[in-house]
């Protein structure tokens, strides 16, 4: 199998114009500013992209057009998660047709399956996708549903050639820990790849990538906290990544529909900076005015942000 | 003596005689040895001395033992909660007569208490005593009753003592939005691991950990601890991953496999009291062979 290290990996969001629908004029302004601003990778369309308020036809015509305009300046990470193996199986698929670098999924959505049906789906989508590198992702602790326990993964490895790597959004020491003491043994080139920009614990656990979505907001920051643990700068990195904990912190505490995802606090600061996406689709309700205000004001008392980008 | 929570810090055990009454002379030797193979401090009784399975009296006892016998030689911190916060007031108080150089204190147990009512338990153990006082932070573990960043904050303003956290929710997330507060505001605040999850706390802004397999391989969790303060991370990664194998190992019925282990290392504390198990006689063998497989029985410690 080509080995594929995906490095620092930007998660964009997806631009809704006001009726709600994707706003593709805006998408390509959102997919060159990552690429300008240090994305080794993409990863699309995931949470942070809203993939869940996507359609399936719109997931994919998302991906196309995405591939369209990238035209191979990066590699594509797509991400195909949803409740069904099937239908997971089938965007994997269109995915690799239209040339994607990778995918990754989640355990299945919604439903809470014994680990055994979580290995089963995992494994079909892996197996679907042949020889494609294939990445399985740990949601956070917030998100409702399954998560990846280390035997999931370290099953999912045996029964897997193609599996490159876990990405771990759910920050937890122990399963970074567990997952590489007892993966790498199985297979010496497994990646553990940081989720939710939180690099310093997974890059000296031995993970050598990172998928950001604050990246969407401050590059900079993200670059500067990804080269210093790719240079393996644990403890130098602490200050940079504080900063980056304080922006999540206050993004997160933003979303007045109280869902602690960060998609309505993400997209207020977006549009002050001069890169406005539009508003999360429901269920997750933009920012009122009274957490906007709040947010902006937090923003505006960082002063590690002066430096980054404003505008496209 | 000026209180420094750092390093490799032994919350011990609590040896118990085969009919699982207090085995105060064993638990003197089981000290003895943390403090000569080289704890920085010593913390009783935490869960895995079976502290709710102690009665208030035994766990006065213990705590009189435990400061006679480190003598001042490093920080002594006395685990103050009980199921009843009454019960927790009156072991804070017997701590600071007996000596004790630190209380600790986790988010009390079964109820589901607001943040405010965290902030004010919290507030009153920590004027309660004229003590420095450890919180103890285990959201897995109590449904997700949690400190927060912003609860550590209103509690550093509050208490001139508060000097610590017992940080246990083994999410970077979370670590880091405490240390980041609580570093900010009083940069000599110890953030102290749980269990010997060093590598990934330390360059958080780590202090140390209370250690869990300190009583089997004391050298195996210094060693790590150093390597991570030296920034020799390769040799931290590969520490690091053999006591992710011996957590793997003694977690399991925690702490009945750790006493388990403590036997094949010839430093037997007798059983576990119900309704934790007791490692069986297959438990044990089990055991002595993984250790020998990870080569602890060739580097560390056997015998008191």
């Amino acid at each position: 199998m080509t080995k594929f290290k995906p490095g620092l990996v930007h998660t964009p969001v997806t631009p809704f114009k006001n009726d709600n629908s994707v706003d593709y004029a805006t998408y390509t302004k959102v997919i060159d500013f990552h690429i300008r601003n240090g994305a080794e990778a993409l990863a699309l369309p995931m949470p942070s992209g809203e993939d869940m308020s996507l359609t399936d036809p719109e997931l994919r015509e998302v991906l196309k057009f995405a591939m369209g305009h990238i035209k191979g300046r990066v590699p594509v990470i797509a991400h195909v998660s949803d409740a069904g193996t099937s239908i997971a199986i089938e965007r994997a698929l269109h995915a690799q047709s239209l040339g994607a670098s990778a995918v990754v999924s989640h355990p299945p959505y919604f439903w809470h399956p014994k680990p055994s049906m979580v290995v089963e789906h995992l494994v079909r989508i892996g197996t679907a996708i042949k020889t494609l590198p294939f990445f399985i992702m740990n949601p956070p602790v917030e998100s409702v549903g399954t998560t990846l326990s280390t035997d999931i993964v370290l099953d999912v490895i045996g029964r897997l050639p193609n599996l490159a790597g876990v990405v771990d959004a759910s920050l937890d020491f122990v399963f970074m820990e567990e997952v590489m003491c007892n993966g790498r043994p199985l297979r010496p080139d497994l990646q553990l790849i940081a989720g939710g920009d939180f690099m310093v614990s997974a890059g000296a656990l031995g993970g050598t990538g990172m998928f950001s979505s604050l990246s969407a907001i401050a590059p900079k920051l993200v670059r500067s906290l990804f080269d210093m643990c790719k240079m393996e700068q644990f403890v130098e990195a602490r200050g940079v990544q504080e900063n980056i904990g304080a922006l999540n912190h206050a993004i997160k505490a933003a979303g007045s529909s109280g869902l602690g995802d960060g998609l309505a606090g993400t997209k207020a600061v977006l549009a002050s900076m001069g890169r406005d996406c539009g508003a999360p689709r429901p269920p997750v309700r933009r920012a009122g005015e009274i957490e906007r205000g709040r947010l902006l004001e937090a923003i505006a008392a960082m002063p590690f942000l002066k430096d980054e980008p404003r505008g496209w | 003596m000026a209180l420094v929570l750092k390093g490799v810090m032994q919350s011990t055990v609590t040896p118990l005689k085969e009919d699982f009454s207090p085995d105060l002379e064993t638990f003197e030797k089981l000290v003895e040895f943390h403090v000569r193979t080289g704890a920085t401090a010593i913390a009783w009784p935490h869960h895995k001395a079976e502290s709710l399975n102690l009665t208030i009296k035994e766990r006065k006892k213990f705590a009189e033992v435990a400061v006679k016998v480190t003598a001042g030689r490093v920080p002594v911190s006395i685990h103050v909660s009980a199921l009843a916060v009454e019960d927790t007031m009156v072991l804070a108080r017997h701590a600071e007569k007996i000596g004790a150089d630190a209380i600790l204190a986790i988010t009390p147990y079964f109820w589901n208490p607001s943040p405010e009512a965290l902030y004010d338990y919290f507030v009153r153990v920590g004027t309660s005593v004229d003590l420095p006082l450890i919180a103890y932070n285990s959201p897995s573990y109590l449904e997700g009753v949690e400190i927060t960043g912003d609860l550590t904050r209103r509690l550093i303003e509050r208490l001139p003592n508060f000097v610590a956290m017992k940080e246990a929710s083994f999410d970077s997330e979370k670590f880091l939005e405490i240390s980041r507060v609580a570093l900010a505001m009083r940069p000599t605040f110890s953030m102290i691991a749980g269990v010997e999850f060093l590598l990934p706390s330390v360059p958080l802004g780590g202090a140390g950990s209370y250690s869990s397999a300190g009583a089997i391989c004391p050298n195996l969790c210094t060693e790590l601890y150093e390597s991570c303060i030296a920034g020799n991370w390769p040799r931290a990664r590969e520490l690091q991953y053999k006591l992710a194998q011996l957590w793997d190992l003694f977690r399991d019925q925690y702490p009945s496999s750790l006493k388990g282990g403590m036997v094949i290392m010839g430093r037997p504390v007798g059983p576990t009291r119900p309704p934790l198990p007791t490692a069986t006689r297959e438990r044990q063998d089990y055991i002595h062979e993984q250790l020998g497989a990870l080569g602890i029985l060739d580097s560390e410690p056997h015998g008191w």
